[in-house]
């Protein structure tokens, strides 16, 4: 007898805005579609059975669980809050339906009542928050009355059986995380699903109380032996010789036990970091590029530093000078201004020479008169060459020659002709100016080649901090849970290989050391229970004595033996069955699938690998695939189950990372393993088609394992406050 | 039927089997209802149905041993 949720309807909940009747989606057992875009109301509706389980729903802005008193204003229809007046209520709430076998039909109502207590409408304190109790309502299938339950626990009872508390995780998926629905990354995870779905917890507990009742009978046959008149000496020695062992194999099963644990503990902590492993080594390569990158960034930096610091140089240095541009006109002022005060100036000092000193100044020497050189030889050999006669030294002649030759500088006048002169300070002014006013031509040029060096400066600048950016994005957008996106990858790096290590060491204690020595013990233990057998049977000790420990002590074994050959069969059956779904959910991909491999691994939990054809496991496929893998262990859960799974499949957009090729298997799929699947996707939706439905969801509308599909929309362009889902029923 | 289901796993045991003379075509009509054909049988039948029953460990060895007469 399965579950069937027969309808499911909403009265101002999230979008849906209005009554139930407004709001009412009916179900079918099959598979049922309900296609939505982003906001159209897909969460929404999922969220509906986690407030009816867990009184929690999924917050889609932080993705966190939250209780509803906490976050009862977000879900109420914007549009019924808007409406309501102050002081005014408002009611929210979801209504399901649902038959269980073929005789009775369930309603279950939860609701709250919401108090308008002042203006702004999103604000928690401008509401108060009263829940209502919830109601659940049965009825005979063929009476279509329903009649109220008051009893609380029958009440939980009836919602317990929509879908078993047991079975929620894998029957309520939600959107990623189905990467969650088996945790891989804990020992218990495929276990506890064998666990749900054989009865080895009673082959436990057979295997317990077989041990139990092999102690007594041989503590009985041991009160046999000594109450027998002829006791046998070596009787007693083997049964305290069993106790012994038994004592060393307890202390031996211990210590494995310890050694399991660490491997335990190793092997969790290496599978929680396996994704993070892999993401905090793709993270390295972006760390080293980034500290690369880092290196250049400082050099660069430095490097404009420096060229920053020798601009200012460039004003005053000579070979730049570019204090001196645009002094162009100034330059050219400054000369013909100076050559004005120069002329005026000589012509001042001219003057005033000429007039107090005239013949100092003014020689007028004959027509051919001789050069200095002449004039030194002639003062020399006391001779004119011009008048060819001579002249004696002291004689008028040599002196006209002397003051010939004398004639320039003999004379220099300091006197001053000007009140301040300047010609020194003009001229030094000139010559300080000179290196800059030379340059005055190239500064142009000097200033664009800096500029053009400044730029491309700048510009290695821009691209290497847009490159660290970018490297620093796409290494935050590699995930490595509980690390700070800042932190270095390293530690998880060795993390990692620690835990890898510590697996190790705990495998070959275990493997090598543990499990060999507990194996001879359990020999020995097994050799003298044989002995005290056959040492009882030459005792006088009833039969039936003999005859109990024989029995007890095989049945003991023998269980034992069977409670693994059925956990193993289990393994393989999931397996299997884990393989043809998976087989079934790539049938519509160009990929060559692997196989799904499950192995008991040294802490004596299942190890779940992909491995190809040759045994290698295989790494690194899409999300998508990696989802599917688990997808299909969760659907051998189900179907490997010994009896049919009794639950609907509700699942919030399974297969959002799966590719359309992955999502027509899964529909396929789905129908086979669930009696009823309620599947909210977006990957059907197609807002440019008349109907809203893409190809595949076209094709899906037409397949007959699809029994209902909806197509939600939300008013297009409407604020928040004036949106609301409504549906069309296409099938 | 699971109390049938396990009284067959457990006594299709291969050295169980041998030991006690159990063939493979009798595993498959056993019950842990009587009559029992052989000790081992009723041995596991009684405590897979007094477990069921919710009678303790020691009832459980109380029971067996009335089976031996003890």
């Amino acid at each position: 007898m399965a579950s069937i949720i027969n309808s499911i309807s909403f009265n101002n909940f999230f979008n849906y805005y209005g009554k139930h009747e407004e709001n009412t989606y009916d179900l079918k057992e099959g598979v049922n579609i309900i296609v939505a875009d982003n906001g159209a109301g897909k969460s929404k509706f999922f969220n509906a059975f986690l407030w009816l389980f867990n009184n929690q729903i999924l917050d889609s802005d932080d993705k966190i669980s939250k209780n509803i008193k906490d976050v009862f204003v977000k879900i109420i229809s914007d549009k019924a809050k808007s409406e309501t007046p102050i002081r005014g209520t408002v009611e929210c709430g979801i209504k399901i339906e649902y038959t269980f076998g073929l005789r009775y039909k369930y309603q279950i109502i939860k609701s709250f009542i919401a108090t308008r207590i002042s203006e702004d409408i999103t604000d928690p304190q401008s509401w108060q928050y009263t829940p209502k109790d919830i109601e659940v309502n049965k009825s005979e299938l063929i009476l279509h009355r329903y009649v109220p339950i008051y009893d609380e626990d029958d009440k939980r009872t009836i919602i317990d059986k929509l879908i078993m508390s047991n079975f929620r995780k894998y029957s309520f998926l939600q959107g990623e995380e189905v990467d969650d629905i088996i945790d891989f990354t804990k020992k218990s995870s495929i276990e506890e699903a064998v666990r749900n779905l054989t009865d080895i917890k009673q082959y436990e507990e057979l295997v317990d109380l077989t041990e139990y009742l092999k102690t007594r009978a041989e503590r009985d046959l041991k009160t046999q032996n000594n109450d027998s008149e002829n006791q046998n000496e070596r009787l007693e020695n083997a049964i305290n010789e069993k106790s012994n062992v038994l004592r060393n194999l307890e202390f031996e099963e211990k210590k494995l036990d310890e050694y399991q644990q660490s491997y335990t503990a190793a092997e969790q902590e290496k599978n929680e970091l396996d994704k993070n492993y892999a993401n905090a080594k793709k993270r390295k390569v972006f760390d080293d590029k980034l500290r690369d990158e880092n290196k250049k960034l400082r050099t660069v930096e430095k490097e404009y530093e420096e060229f920053l610091e020798r601009i200012n140089g460039r004003f005053f240095d000579g070979n730049t000078s570019w204090i001196s541009m645009g002094f162009d006109d100034i330059v050219s002022n400054y000369q013909a201004t100076i050559d004005e005060y120069n002329e005026a100036r000589y012509k001042k000092k001219a003057l005033l020479e000429v007039e107090e000193s005239p013949n100092s100044y003014f020689h007028f020497l004959p027509v051919h008169s001789p050069d200095m050189m002449t004039l030194d030889s002639m003062i020399k050999k006391e001779h004119c060459f011009v008048c060819d006669r001579p002249a004696k030294e002291n004689t008028e002649s040599y002196k006209y020659l002397l003051q010939l030759r004398d004639r320039p500088k003999g004379k220099s006048s300091k006197k001053s002709f000007v009140k301040n002169d300047f010609k020194e300070f003009f001229s030094n002014l000139q010559l300080n100016a000179q290196p800059f006013y030379n340059k005055i031509d190239s500064i142009r040029e000097s200033v664009n080649r800096t500029r053009s060096k400044e730029q491309t400066l700048d510009d290695r600048l821009t691209e290497l901090k847009s490159k660290l950016k970018s490297l620093k994005d796409q290494r935050k957008d590699i995930l490595v849970a509980g690390s700070n996106s800042e932190n270095n990858s390293s530690p998880i790096i060795s993390q990692y290989q620690g835990a890898i290590k510590r697996m190790e060491n705990s495998r070959v204690k275990i493997d090598d050391n543990l499990t060999p020595r507990i194996k001879k013990l359990k020999a020995d233990i097994k050799n003298l229970e044989n002995e005290i057998l056959s040492l009882s049977k030459t005792q006088k000790i009833p039969v039936g004595y003999i005859e109990n420990f024989t029995i007890a002590k095989d049945l003991a074994e023998a269980t034992m033996k069977a409670k693994e050959r059925v956990y193993d069969k289990m393994i393989m059956l999931l397996e299997s069955h884990a393989n043809k779904h998976f087989q079934e959910l790539i049938s519509k991909n160009e990929l060559e699938g692997g196989i799904l491999k499950f192995e008991k691994s040294p802490s004596g939990s299942i190890s779940f690998n992909y491995i190809d054809s040759k045994g290698n496991i295989v790494a690194g496929n899409s999300e998508g695939f990696q989802r599917m893998k688990k997808f299909s262990v969760v659907m051998a859960i189900i179907s490997a189950n010994t009896t049919k799974y009794n639950y609907p499949l509700l699942a919030d957009a399974p297969i959002s990372a799966f590719g359309e090729a992955f999502t027509e298997g899964f529909f396929e799929a789905t129908g086979n393993v669930f009696p009823q699947s309620i599947i909210l996707v977006k990957e059907l939706y197609d807002v440019n088609d008349e109907m809203k439905l893409t190809k595949l969801g076209k094709k899906l509308l037409k397949d007959e394992n699809v029994k209902t599909m909806y197509v939600n929309q939300v008013t297009p362009g409407a604020e928040q406050i004036d949106r609301l889902t409504t549906k069309i029923k296409l099938k | 039927m699971n109390r049938n289901i396990m009284l067959k796993e457990i006594l299709s045991d291969k050295e169980l089997m041998k030991k006690y003379g159990i063939k493979e075509k009798e595993i498959e009509g056993l019950t842990t209802s009587a009559p029992y054909y052989k000790s081992i049988v009723e041995v596991l039948a009684t405590i897979i149905n007094e477990k069921d029953n919710h009678l303790s460990e020691s009832q459980i060895y109380k029971r067996i041993k009335n089976t031996y007469k003890l």
